[in-house]
């Protein structure tokens, strides 16, 4: 017994004593940014637009809102938290004159091996959109280490400000088991068949057999305003989406232009099928207040709108729109909802305390992963009205 | 070819256990012990790269052992010993990793990226294994051995969970994709079927007839071949499996 005792301990001792000295961190992120004081806090709508938390691994741009540009300090200093041993170019917390457009900033690993660049833009909160038409679309690429190259379609609005990327897609998330797609081969792309001009293509896939794998085996064609947060995928999937942008007129009615086909078999996340479940597509939206009771920051996402006939309950949650059904058609056809629900405070949503998600998906349980590879839906033409 | 080789090993060994012309060599002074041990250790990467941060616990799992072998003295001194073993060298090991290099082959589709969090490793290897020792008698009770061994895996199991963490997607730049701490949260993985069916290794130990026939033993047993193929990316190191033996024998003969 004493001879097992002993080699137990040799065996651990030998382990243990092997663990080799720590690498340098390699990772560059910017994982927060910030303003910081008083004085400044008159260049916001909202003081909680002083702070960009949790920053997603995978952005590039930082946007701040600000009321004004033209009186905007032209020495402003921001701070960030950024990775572990990780430096940062223009100095951590140093004044610099946002006024002229983006300013870049490099972070460097660690070990000096690797860089991100980010650029911090200031910009004018823009005014309502009263039109999405998308089309305007850009064309990101994405190296994987497995020498393929991805593209994708990213919808962004044109405002007098610059361009505005408020629409994000779930096509990051379906990018982690692609390599080497055309943008057409995402859930979501840019298509010239649209009502007018140039429209959306939602299409639910299959995520493969790394998809099935992950208990994730479908993935849903989503577009909506707001942010993808790719890193929430595997973890916490609901959390990845995160609905709405800021907007300081509060929605009455929106309408817009869809065609629709379901996918033929309808199955759950373990695949199963159920041959008598028919797919349906979904479109709805939410009027929401972006500051909580602690005067924190707050953004809607997957797990709030799980189900939607209590979002209305929701502490956070105004008004609530959905298009009651989408039957299946291969001619455009138009569908028009109305916001229901609470009174706004007037003053909320003026001073841009308000966020509107807008969500389209091509199967509407997509989120729980249920859904029919194949169900594709197109949309185009999207208007909203508001209140005058 | 390497199977060959194994039969090869296995006939020249036994061929040699009737056929030995020397006094000592004939089948009188053969020498026959059945035993039963505990395989403690564990398969992993040697040296441990500095991407493995901490082991944080490790336990044995049913990694039983009992044989049968033969010795045949040569001279008075020096023999060979070769026997069947039946054996499990399973392991279960928590590490915490830190930018350890993955990649997840699943159909035609691939991920690989840097892990930095939580892995759980179970790993259960059956096998029958069929060593071919040198023997040095030290005393008329202690014995010696050394010599390779060659190992046909019956049942395979190398899986576990990755928790706790993120993997970087292709690169530190890449993706931050993170796991939680509970099922449908974590990744597990599941490398069964990509695992070797032939391993071969170096085993070195001693054997020690403590009463009448009874005796003790301990053993070092050492893989020189990972326990997956070369070309298997997956687990960036070659994960070695490197047991010692605790065992009790009766001398039959």
């Amino acid at each position: 017994m004493n001879k097992y005792i002993i080699f137990i301990i040799g065996v651990c001792c030998c382990m243990a004593s092997c663990i080799k000295d720590e690498a340098l961190n390699k990772e560059c992120d910017i994982e927060s940014a910030w303003i910081e004081g008083t004085e400044y806090e008159d260049y916001f709508y909202q003081t909680t637009e002083m702070r960009k938390e949790a920053i997603s691994s995978a952005e590039t741009d930082i946007v701040f809102s600000v009321r004004s540009l033209l009186s905007l300090s032209t020495q402003i200093p921001l701070h960030f938290k950024i990775t572990d041993g990780a430096t940062i170019e223009p100095a951590n917390g140093s004044v610099q004159d946002f006024t002229k457009g983006p300013v870049v900033y490099t972070v460097t690993s660690e070990d000096g091996e690797w860089k991100r660049t980010y650029n911090v833009i200031f910009q004018e909160a823009p005014l309502p959109a009263q039109k999405f038409s998308f089309e305007l679309v850009e064309t990101q690429t994405e190296k994987t280490m497995l020498g393929g190259t991805n593209e994708m379609h990213v919808f962004y609005e044109q405002t007098a400000a610059g361009p505005n990327y408020c629409w994000a897609t779930g096509n990051p998330g379906s990018a982690l088991t692609k390599n080497g797609s055309k943008a057409e081969e995402f859930p979501v792309y840019s298509t010239p068949d649209g009502k007018e001009g140039r429209g959306v293509c939602l299409n639910t896939q299959s995520a493969g057999a790394l998809g099935e794998w992950m208990k994730k085996p479908i993935a849903a064609g989503s577009l909506f305003l707001g942010k993808f947060q790719v890193d929430y995928v595997l973890s916490d999937a609901l959390k990845a989406t995160r609905f709405g942008v800021p907007n300081s007129k509060e929605p009455v009615r929106i309408t817009g232009w869809y065609k629709y086909k379901p996918g033929a078999k309808f199955t759950d996340m373990n695949m199963k099928e159920y041959p008598d479940r028919e797919d349906e597509a979904s479109i709805y939206a939410v009027y929401y207040r972006n500051t909580d009771n602690k005067g924190e920051s707050y953004t809607l996402d997957g797990h709030d709108v799980e189900d939607l006939d209590k979002v209305l309950d929701h502490p956070q949650v105004y008004k609530v729109a959905r298009v009651a059904s989408l039957p299946p058609t291969d001619t455009w056809t138009q569908w028009e909802m109305f916001f229901e629900g609470r009174d706004v405070p007037d003053d909320m949503v003026a001073a841009q305390g308000c966020n509107l998600a807008l969500v389209f998906s091509s199967s509407k349980r997509g989120a729980q992963f249920e859904g029919a590879v194949g169900s594709t839906l197109y949309v185009d033409e999207v208007e909203i009205s508001y209140e005058k | 070819m390497k199977r060959n080789i194994a039969y090869l090993i296995i006939y020249i060994a036994a061929s040699w256990l009737v056929s030995s012309p020397a006094e000592a060599g004939t089948l009188d002074s053969l020498q026959l012990r059945a035993r039963a041990g505990y395989n403690i250790g564990g398969t992993m990467p040697i040296p441990l790269p500095e991407t493995i941060r901490s082991i944080d616990s490790y336990s044995l799992t049913s990694s039983f052992m009992v044989s049968f072998d033969a010795m045949l003295p040569l001279t008075p001194q020096w023999g060979v010993m070769t026997g069947l073993r039946l054996e499990n060298k399973g392991m279960k090991g928590d590490v915490t990793t830190k930018a350890y290099f993955m990649e997840v082959v699943k159909g035609d589709q691939k991920m690989s990226g840097l892990f930095t969090g939580h892995v759980e490793q179970k790993v259960k290897q059956w096998m029958l294994t069929v060593p071919v020792q040198a023997t040095f008698m030290l005393s008329q009770k202690v014995i010696l051995k050394g010599g390779p061994y060659v190992s046909f895996l019956l049942g395979k199991g190398f899986n576990g969970i990755a928790s706790d963490g993120y993997l970087r997607k292709d690169s530190p730049t890449g993706p931050k994709i993170l796991m939680g701490n509970r099922e449908g949260e974590w990744a597990t993985y599941d490398f069964d079927s990509d695992m070797r069916s032939v391993q071969f290794g170096v085993g070195l130990g001693v054997d020690w007839q403590v009463y009448k026939r009874l005796g003790v033993s301990a053993d070092l047993n050492w893989g020189l071949t990972g326990i997956f193929p070369g070309d298997f990316k997956t687990v960036e190191q070659t994960l070695y499996p490197v047991y010692g033996t605790v065992g009790v024998f009766y001398r039959l003969k």
